[in-house]
């Protein structure tokens, strides 16, 4: 909403703009949410700090998935494809998004991917944001739902280190608990974190190594 | 670095606005950004100072105004400001989506802002 004045020069004006900053990628997520709902696909954004697990967690539940519904891939990395060649072993639709030197993911970059595959027959589209806990939280993509991925490795005050990214999130997964002990971290002081936050959240606390928890996770995404 | 996408889209916004004004020079850019962004003041006032250099907003002052966070509860009806976590960091209380009154979930309702206020600037070609 911008108001338009008459200026004479010289003369100093303070006008109101009330322009929204975030706006322009908001709108670009809400055209891509439109496009996933007319496909009848979900689209899971998946957050975490580098090395949470993120590639592989999104690696396993692709396996179990994959035979029941058409599954695609949009890896968010700074530099490398070493995270969607992973992905491409498993034959299923992957596309590299290569920020460079950018912290997150924004609406216009799911877009650009979002017109690189043919999305007749998908159902689930895996987002996997950049590893950071900051940045991509002010940066909605068009997906249904946030599923932050926190592992036992990070520390034991990861989720109160990084407020902003749980208050947005609909699933946290505490990835890595078979290190648990070693790494004398508890999931359950984890788990309590995130319910200070967001008391109805749902946490799921699981391993990629072991599979404890993918099975779960699974069936939560698909219920989404 | 979000605080970059953010400086770049104001700066984008004003001399869009400017281009289709008469305006001389930007004095001043004033912004509401609510309580529960995640935007780093500092870092946002450096790149603000960094990217508008030899453009009509050179030397502007970015002030920011704070949103308060408030939240409504679905449970109670609970409206205000949010339950803060006290104790959770030694630099300060976290904002939290708990309840202040019955404990369970409540949304946020305010505090989400990053908006450009107002912004004052000469006239002339």
């Amino acid at each position: 909403m911008i108001r338009t004045i008459e200026a004479s020069p010289d003369e100093i004006y303070d006008i109101e703009l009330e322009h929204s900053l975030l706006e322009a990628n908001a709108r670009l997520a809400r055209e891509n949410r439109a496009l996933l709902d007319a496909h009848g696909i979900t689209a899971i954004d998946v957050m975490g700090a580098i090395g949470s697990g993120k590639t592989t967690l999104i690696g396993r539940l692709i396996s179990r998935l994959k035979d029941r519904v058409g599954v695609a891939v949009f890896n968010g990395d700074a530099t490398t494809s070493c995270d969607t060649d992973l992905i491409a072993e498993q034959n299923v639709p992957v596309v590299q998004i290569a920020t460079v030197n950018g912290c997150h993911l924004d609406a216009n970059l799911i877009g650009k991917a979002l017109r690189k595959i043919d999305l007749n027959g998908l159902k689930l589209i895996f987002i996997e944001n950049i590893g950071n806990l900051i940045c991509p939280a002010e940066f909605p993509l068009g997906s249904k739902a946030r599923v932050v991925v926190v592992s036992v490795t990070e520390g034991q005050y990861m989720v109160r280190k990084h407020p902003h990214m749980f208050l947005g999130a609909h699933l946290v997964v505490i990835n890595k608990v078979d290190l648990a002990e070693a790494m004398n971290v508890s999931v359950a002081q984890l788990a309590h974190d995130v319910h200070m936050l967001k008391p109805d959240i749902k946490v799921i606390p699981a391993s990629c190594k072991d599979g404890i928890g993918l099975d779960e996770i699974a069936t939560e995404l698909v219920a989404i | 670095m979000h605080e970059l996408s953010i400086a770049s889209s104001i700066v984008e916004s004003v001399l869009e606005f400017a281009a289709k004004n008469e305006i001389k020079k930007v004095l001043e850019v004033k912004l509401l950004i609510g309580e529960l962004m995640a935007v780093e003041w500092e870092q946002l006032r450096f790149c603000y100072a960094a990217i508008t250099r030899e453009t009509a907003m050179e030397d502007s002052s970015l002030e920011i105004e704070q949103v308060e966070a408030t939240v409504s509860c679905p449970y109670c009806s609970f409206r205000g400001r949010p339950k803060y976590w006290e104790d959770a960091l030694s630099c300060g209380p976290i904002a939290t989506l708990q309840c202040p009154e019955c404990g369970k979930a409540a949304e946020p309702e305010q505090g989400k802002e990053c908006v450009i206020k107002t912004i004052k600037y000469v006239a002339g070609p």
